[in-house]
């Protein structure tokens, strides 16, 4: 039995070491083909040695995608467009779990409907309203569309942890004379920390890989974004494979790196949201 | 006195509502500008013959978009397969494979792999965009010069068309959104599978329950939710997807694998049929909310029984 256990075991290391050795392949092959002329990238698609090495790739990829203005336009629209969904975000999410109202409640029922509601359905309406707005071109419609898009999910988020504070903090505060909003602003901004990084990191996330919003609502050539930028750049050279590898790789790095230093708050933004269907 | 301190108490608890008010308006208002209103003027523009030049009119057509997009039939019904297969194929496989992995990489100890790195290597794909996603993988599937069929001939076997077979490229698709879909389902699922408490299974082994048993009894039973959380997630994002499957396969061969989601930018951006484009989005939005009551029903019942 014991044995019979242990050759089990064995089997299924060696099932998942392969399985997730099949999931790193393309990874692998397109982090070193960014690394290599085009002909050997053909020619043997998984070695990487010093002959075939080149950065020549990297260049080119920036000055086709306009490396440096697209990421300057894609860190804005995300930074501020997630800035502004904490802050009103959390508002929200302290209404709804701090004060007893059934307006509260059916707001929130509202929200967590939105949630459903597919982007690309809406997308005739908003380019006309950006349109309207005067905003076409302008940085500051995506970054309104997607803190308004991501609001239902960040509210999710920080209205379940603001339900999970005890009341004792609150009741202290109230009676010492403090004000709603100081109760909010004292008492439980400091406390969403944890909720404030997993809403950085999924949302961000999400912002920063867009492609729709940024394509519609943008000029691709007056405001260069870097998923629009890979986009074009490859629907029109689509056998240059170097030189779309190259530029995959530094649109996705800033990710990337993110990533391995929060592991963390991604892994519990993710799960944040399933602990309670 | 005692009415007096009621009356307080009201008082208080009005001044907190308004304060409250404040506190949702900005979302609120966000939301109703950014979501709501473009979303009922959808289902609006789906009734008139728009052509997106902001000084035509707007004539009300009734259903006319509507009856247009089930009389072309064969279109549609291309569509609506490639659209549901699609979905259904990435739902089932993701579920499956992350549910099988979340299982392995859940058990710890002597002799097994680090599971920190393992699920390191799940997650990575998922921080791709769909942009580079698509990408990297029509190179890939490239017929001459891609990875997938260099391997296959360098192990003596023949190339596979993968791009532009009927059926093969609604597979091609569905792996290339699998791979980067999976991290997240096994993410989620291993959270769930570390919610159930040890216990269970210690006192189903002292009763003799054999390992096949306790998956059956206990784990699949009180993962149920996170199951739905991943069935409701994946089909949504199924339904949702669209730079990921278009940069690989282009809708071809043919139409076959041209989704309803990218019909609905075709027929904006291209076309001009703005209402046609609407009645279709209408279809979308009606879908996914189905999917998302239906699953929620079949599975609140199942959650009950158990």
């Amino acid at each position: 039995m014991k044995k019979r256990d242990g050759v089990r075991k064995f089997v299924e290391e060696l099932i998942l070491a392969i399985c997730t050795l099949l999931i790193l392949v393309p990874i692998y092959y397109f982090v070193i083909g960014a690394f290599k002329p085009r002909k050997m990238i053909l020619q043997k698609p998984l070695i990487l040695n010093a002959e075939m090495f080149t950065m020549g790739n990297f260049p080119r990829a920036i000055k086709a995608i306009r490396y440096w203005p697209a990421l300057k336009n894609t860190a804005t629209i995300t930074l501020v467009a997630i800035a502004l969904l904490i802050v009103v975000s959390s508002l929200a999410g302290f209404a709804i779990a701090r004060i007893k109202s059934r307006f509260f409640e059916t707001y929130y029922s509202l929200l967590i409907t939105c949630m459903v509601v597919p982007f690309v359905a809406c997308v005739i309406p908003l380019v006309v309203l950006i349109k309207n707005l005067g905003l076409h071109g302008n940085v500051l419609g995506p970054i309104l569309i997607q803190a308004g898009w991501n609001i239902p999910f960040a509210t999710f988020l920080f209205t379940g942890f603001m339900k999970g504070i005890p009341g004792e903090l609150e009741d202290a505060a109230y009676i010492d004379g403090c004000s709603t909003f100081g109760v909010y602003w004292r008492i439980f901004l400091p406390l969403l920390a944890p909720v404030i990084a997993s809403c950085c990191i999924v949302s961000g996330t999400g912002i920063w890989n867009d492609y729709l919003v940024c394509n519609t609502t943008l000029s691709a050539t007056k405001n260069p974004t870097l998923m629009v930028g890979i986009y074009q750049f490859f629907s029109e050279k689509v056998n240059e494979y170097g030189y779309a590898f190259a530029g995959a790789l530094l649109t996705s790095a800033p990710m990337v790196v993110l990533f391995l230093c929060l592991q963390k708050y991604f892994i519990k933004g993710i799960t944040a949201g399933s602990v309670k269907g | 006195m005692k009415q007096n301190k009621s009356i307080h108490r009201s008082q208080r608890e009005r001044q907190r509502f308004t304060t409250g008010l404040l506190f949702i308006l900005p979302s609120a208002l966000l939301v109703a500008v950014f979501v709501l209103i473009p979303c009922f003027n959808v289902v609006y523009l789906s009734f008139t013959d728009w052509n997106g030049v902001a000084t035509s009119p707007k004539t009300f057509v009734g259903l006319k978009n509507y009856v247009k997009l089930a009389s072309d039939v064969s279109d549609f019904g291309t569509m609506m397969i490639a659209t549901l297969v699609f979905a259904l194929g990435l739902t089932v496989l993701t579920i499956i494979i992350s549910f099988a992995v979340a299982l392995v990489l859940d058990k710890k100890g002597k002799g097994r792999l680090p599971r920190g790195f393992l699920r390191s290597s799940w997650f990575f794909p998922t921080l791709l965009s769909g942009t580079v996603v698509g990408v990297l993988w029509r190179i890939m599937y490239n017929y001459n010069n891609g990875m997938i069929n260099k391997v296959i001939e360098q192990c003596g076997g023949e190339k596979i068309n993968w791009l532009e077979t009927v059926g093969l490229t609604n597979f091609a698709i569905i792996a290339a959104a699998t791979w980067a879909r999976l991290g997240i389902c096994v993410v989620i699922f291993m959270a769930g599978l570390q919610g159930i408490s040890a216990d269970l299974y210690e006192a189903a082994a002292i009763d003799g329950a054999t390992e096949r048993q306790q998956r059956k009894f206990i784990t699949i039973p009180l993962m149920a939710p996170s199951i739905t959380i991943n069935l409701l997630t994946t089909s949504i994002a199924a339904y949702k997807s669209y730079e990921l499957p278009y940069l690989i396969s282009q809708g071809r061969p043919g139409t076959t694998t041209l989704l309803l989601s990218q019909r609905i930018t075709f027929y904006a951006f291209q076309t001009m049929e703005y209402g046609r484009s609407s009645a279709l989005a209408v279809v979308l939005i009606a879908i996914i909310t189905i999917i998302s009551l239906l699953q929620l029903a079949v599975m609140r019942k199942k959650e009950d029984i158990t």
